[in-house]
């Protein structure tokens, strides 16, 4: 376990710069956006009825565009400086198995993820909650917990699923000579390719799962007739396996294939 | 004699980068306790040959056995290796390399660790980002030297850094080297002041083995030193 600590505890180290970085850029556009709402006398008048605003959409713009496509660009930097920089060395040279390895990335990842998830959500509620007179809005803060625990746990789950597509697509590129970019590209392709296949050929065997509707699971109760959104757990049950199994094979490619040299 | 005798076993090793045959059939028989030198001009596959054995690259054919086992997870467990490029993460401070190190390998000996970092003049709370080349060499070094590995790989650990690094440095392989239970395989293309070091020599020549023997046998025989034969065999 101390061995596996030390090597998350490398990985966020090498992330934290940029993701401090990020923090701070998201922060600041959201500030900015705030201090543009407050000063447009319409929207102090009836935030609501100038929904959305400019402004708004600007501040969460960061997060909603920008975040998923740099945790995936982490995900392929976090194995590709360690060529770059040389330390593949010393990490290779470690009597660790590879799939502890690729698990500590992907934990740095996911810590990551979850603070600027934090950064993002928490920065929206702090300025924006009380302009958009979310206090009584909303059913209470216990269901924006809820719903904001929903979204986290989502994301993650999304995210993580890419993070180890990304890390097979880069293991394997970094095991041919030449045209290691179409390589890795076309990895990537086929791996996301194969979840999916698979979570549609073993969604027959586990329709017995129940289905979860997402206004129930968010409580949305007014939008039932509205809106119908289901999460089917038989075909994520695929999914997950063909992620897992992905996992376990970087793992042992990592360990066993790969060489420090480019 | 089994195997398991000897530190290291290599029998026909090759290895090919895209158009360069890198290795084109090493054979070495490496006994326990003694330091060797792994002689050779830049490009003659010294580094490859060691990357081999430490399992960093994986070689096209032959065999290799490293205290009578084949390369695996097992057998880092027993290397030493310190290679030629700046392998450290520059953001640690020398005590948290130390600390790294030490969490991976069950032979460290924190002790050893704290009197070379003394001796190599290194000061535990410097950045590696600051250090100078000599100074990270000597933490690479310090690396090493501070476990009970039975096999110890330095790749170039003299190139490019001053001459009192490179004194530091003899005196430390010399000062630390632990007799019987340990072997110390160095490869290096400037003999000169490091021929004190050697109690065996292999001379690589564009992939394959030139000479080898006990360094003592072949300055007898050839009546001269380590250093002219360096210079005879490549001119």
């Amino acid at each position: 376990m101390k061995r596996f600590l030390k090597l998350v505890r490398k990985d966020l180290e090498t992330g934290r710069l940029p993701v401090l970085l990020l923090s701070g850029i998201t922060l600041a556009l959201m500030v900015w956006a705030r201090l543009r709402l407050v000063n447009a006398p319409a929207v102090v008048e009836t935030a609501e009825s100038y929904w959305p605003s400019i402004y708004l959409v600007l501040a969460l713009a960061v997060p909603v565009t920008f975040f998923p496509l740099w945790l995936i660009w982490r995900s392929v930097q976090t194995l590709r400086l360690e060529w770059r920089d040389d330390t593949i060395y010393t990490l290779l040279a470690l009597p660790v198995p590879g799939w502890q390895i690729m698990l500590a990335k992907l934990v740095s990842l996911c810590m990551e993820y979850t603070v600027l998830f934090a950064v993002a959500t928490g920065g929206a509620l702090l300025l924006f909650g009380g302009v958009l007179n979310m206090g009584t809005a909303l059913p209470g803060p216990s269901w924006v917990a809820l719903n904001i625990f929903w979204l986290y746990l989502g994301g993650l789950l999304l995210f993580t699923a890419l993070a180890v597509q990304t890390q097979l697509a880069v293991v394997v590129g970094k095991m041919v000579g030449r045209v290691q970019g179409i390589v890795t590209l076309w990895v990537w392709i086929l791996a996301v390719w194969f979840t999916s296949r698979l979570a549609e050929l073993l969604q027959p065997l586990f329709r017995w799962l129940p289905v979860l509707r997402l206004h129930e699971l968010m409580r949305l109760d007014e939008l039932e007739t509205q809106i119908i959104l289901e999460v089917h757990p038989a075909g994520q049950v695929g999914f997950w396996l063909a992620t897992i199994g992905i996992f376990a094979l970087t793992g042992v490619l990592f360990e066993r294939c790969v060489e420090v040299n480019d | 004699m089994t195997t398991a005798e000897h530190a290291l076993v290599v029998r026909d090793l090759r290895k090919r980068y895209s158009q360069v045959e890198a290795l084109k059939g090493i054979s070495m028989t490496l006994p326990r306790g003694e330091i060797w030198g792994l002689l050779g001009p830049n490009g003659s596959g010294k580094s490859t040959f060691l990357k081999c054995v430490a399992g960093l690259v994986k070689p096209d054919g032959g065999e290799i056995q490293i205290l009578g086992e084949t390369p695996s997870r097992r057998t880092k467990a027993q290397i030493a290796f310190v290679p030629e490029v700046e392998s450290l993460y520059r953001w640690m401070t020398v005590g948290q390399v130390l600390d790294f190190t030490a969490a991976f390998f069950d032979d460290w000996q924190p002790e050893t660790a704290l009197e070379l970092l003394e001796f190599m003049h290194l000061d535990g709370k410097s950045r590696v980002s600051s250090l100078s080349k000599g100074m990270r060499t000597r933490l690479r070094l310090i690396l090493a030297l501070a476990r009970r590995a039975p096999l110890v790989l330095l790749d170039e650990p003299f190139s490019g850094i001053d001459p009192s690094s490179r004194d530091r440095i003899v005196e430390g392989i010399i000062r630390e080297f632990k007799g019987e239970e340990q072997t110390v395989l160095i490869s290096t293309h400037a003999v000169g002041d490091t021929e004190q070091l050697f109690d065996s020599v292999v001379f690589l020549a564009e992939g394959r083995v030139a000479l080898q023997g006990s360094a003592e046998e072949l300055r007898r025989s050839r009546g001269r030193s380590i250093n002219d034969l360096f210079k005879e065999v490549f001119p």
